[in-house]
């Protein structure tokens, strides 16, 4: 061996060694033979004329050659691994980020199942997602994705290559065009996947109570695994990986090689596991926030339904400032309006027929009774604002209302008959307001009065109510004519006179009481006022 | 001769309806208060009294309640200015309701009515 051959040297210069390149320049003064000489021609020809003069350096340097050629192959292993961990730890970073910042289930379960199953993820085959139903009690299955078979798995795979999507493209995409196709693709599955919580025994039960995941291998002839869920699976090893979040079973992820049945290690198990927690805290989070978002709508409905009460309390007060009004209206213009009219009424009485004032005097009788009506119809009015109802005896209703208006009625010679129905259910109804209508129709002041004074009342079940009909046989006048009366105001006649029957119609349409009037200039009028029977036929 | 207690706090309509029913052969004494209304019960026997619903700061059917517990055998007519206490349970204790109205046809009516129908009552009871 030449002592001053170029790998003995300490120093040597470019031009000597071939294998040097450029860039590699520092090792023209060190470790140059670990690097390079171990490959060059002259080197091993050194080596060999060294073993063959037996110089005990030659087997040193083989040993050194050898033990060098390990720590390498061992240190790029390491790197590797490095490289994996720090690829696995930039994904699960991504891959937190995006379940970090989502609050919908749906996109979350998306993320979570697409980060299991792509390629670019953890590239298990196939995912099903159970969650944990504490209301009803059940483990119950959620969503699946994979393929269901060779040929979709062919398709599915070769369409995510082409589209080279990242993941969270993927995940965004499944959630928007596939989420419930998928859903129902596995429908079958997820609905065999799910098992009550009481069911202890059961490896699904049991892996969840146990919060720790479970590699599933040889299930045919696994004791623990039913053998449903294996003929549903389909496979013989599977991952069962119970999602935790703080200390509460969240559901389960189960995952598979369904297609490949590439061996499921443990380090993807471990892998998995360290996603799992950040799946079961994103899913609490968003089914919190599901929780939340319900709340808030309760929340926001009985807000609105306050605020309507609030509303209504200011109408009440409103109407009740109302009632208040009215009633010192009624004090203060009643009374002085009945002094005025007795008084006029007790001197006309003790006026001689020649007195000149007479006249004047008939005059304020007149005005004030005029008044007086006017008065009676505006209160009635403000009355028919807020009636209170309940329910009462149609039969009471109609004998108090003819008990009211007998006397009037039989003093102008007319004749009432009543023919009660069999029966007859109580109706839902303001009694003060349906009983002033009824007096009002038995007394009203239509023009056209013919020979046959007679007033005929029955009553009856009917479909949506008790029908109440009052037939007045003395009123001749036409539809026209009557439904002209039914329109307040809008009676030619001076006010106090016309008002009653239109007051009638807003009272009773008011309570949701349909009012049909029919009238013939022959036969007379006819009311047909139908009286609910429930609360729900109100309006 | 029937006498009647007139309970109203108008001072006009006291007077109108002892002047009317005085007319109408009646013997009338008139009050203005519950508190002058029992002064004048304690002074004698009546055979109806007319009440008015609304008295100043007080109310007439608290009175009617009164005279409905203590004078169980008087009639008592009421007499307002509001129509719709005619269908109220609370007027329902009176024997006879009338809207105050400047023609006292009905007022009068209705007293005739109710002494009638006590004087029935009389008779079937001896």
């Amino acid at each position: 061996m030449d002592r001053n051959s170029c790998w003995n040297r300490n120093v040597i210069e470019q031009e000597e060694c071939p294998n040097i390149g450029e860039g590699e320049e520092d090792l023209l003064v060190s470790q140059r033979v670990t690097e390079k000489c171990r490959d060059c021609a002259v080197f091993s020809a050194d080596l060999e004329r060294l073993r063959s003069d037996d110089n005990p350096l030659a087997p040193l340097l083989s040993e050194v050659l050898i033990e060098n050629s390990r720590q390498k192959t061992q240190i790029q292993s390491l790197v590797s691994f490095l490289d994996n961990k720090t690829l696995e730890m930039r994904f699960l970073h991504e891959l937190g980020s995006v379940l970090q910042s989502s609050v919908d289930l749906d996109e979350v379960l998306s993320v979570a199942l697409t980060a299991i199953t792509a390629g670019k993820g953890f590239g298990m085959n196939r995912a099903f997602l159970l969650l944990n139903n504490r209301e009803e009690g059940f483990l119950k299955g959620y969503l699946g994705l994979g393929p269901r078979n060779i040929d979709e798995a062919c398709r599915v795979w070769d369409e995510i290559i082409q589209n080279d999507m990242d993941l969270q493209t993927l995940a965004q995409n499944f959630r928007l065009n596939k989420l419930s196709s998928e859903r129902e693709k596995f429908h079958d599955v997820l609905e065999q996947l799910t098992v009550p919580l009481s069911n202890k025994d059961h490896i699904l039960i049991k892996a969840l109570d146990g919060k720790v995941p479970l590699l599933v291998e040889n299930a045919y002839y696994h004791p623990d695994v039913p053998a449903e869920l294996t003929r549903l699976l389909g496979v013989d090893t599977f991952l069962l990986m119970p999602l935790i979040s703080r200390n509460r079973r969240v559901g389960m992820i189960i995952a598979d090689n369904f297609i490949t049945h590439r061996p499921i290690t443990d380090e993807d198990m471990h892998s998995l596991e360290t996603f799992a927690f950040t799946v079961a805290f994103a899913i609490e989070r968003a089914s919190l926030y599901d929780k939340l978002q319900v709340e808030l709508n309760r929340v926001t409905e009985a807000g609105k339904k306050l605020k309507e009460q609030q509303e209504l309390i200011v109408r009440m007060e409103n109407m009740a400032l109302v009632g208040r009004i009215t009633s010192s209206i009624a004090h203060s213009v009643r009374n002085p309006l009945m002094i005025i009219g007795g008084f006029a009424r007790s001197m006309l009485k003790n006026s001689p027929e020649s007195d000149p004032k007479r006249t004047f005097i008939e005059s304020i009788v007149s005005e004030t009774r005029q008044l007086e009506g006017v008065l009676d119809e505006i209160l009635n009015y403000s009355d028919s604002l807020y009636p209170t109802r309940d329910f009462w005896d149609v039969n009471q209703l109609i004998e108090t209302a003819l008990h009211d208006t007998a006397d009037t009625l039989t003093s102008q010679g007319y004749a009432i008959g009543y023919s009660p129905g069999h029966d007859l259910q109580a109706v839902y109804i303001d009694f003060k307001q349906v009983s002033y209508c009824l007096r009002t129709i038995l007394q009203n002041d239509v023009n056209g009065i013919g020979d046959d004074l007679t007033i005929a009342i029955s009553s009856r079940n009917g479909e949506n109510g008790v029908i109440l009909q009052i037939e007045d046989r003395s009123r001749h006048v036409s539809q026209a004519e009557l439904e002209h009366l039914l329109v307040p105001f809008s009676e030619t006649r001076d006010l106090g006179a016309g008002l009653g029957l239109a007051l009638c119609k807003a009272m009773l349409e008011k309570q949701g009481i349909p009012f049909v009037v029919q009238a013939d200039v022959k036969e007379g009028i006819r009311y047909a006022i139908t009286l609910p029977t429930r609360k729900e036929e109100q309006s | 001769m029937s006498r009647l207690l007139v309970v109203d706090d108008e001072a006009n309509i006291r007077l109108l309806y002892a002047e009317e029913l005085k007319d109408e052969g009646y013997e009338v004494v008139t009050a203005a208060t519950s508190a002058e209304a029992a002064e004048k019960l304690q002074g004698g026997v009546f055979d109806l009294a007319v009440l008015d619903i609304k008295l100043k700061n007080e109310s007439g059917i608290e009175l009617l309640q009164k005279l409905v517990k203590e004078r169980h055998d008087m009639p008592v007519i009421l007499c307002s200015a509001f129509s719709c206490y005619k269908d109220d349970f609370s007027a329902w204790l009176a024997d006879g309701y009338v809207v105050k109205s400047g023609d006292l046809t009905e007022l009068k009516q209705e007293i005739a009515r109710v002494l009638a129908k006590k004087a029935m009552k009389v008779k079937a009871d001896v």
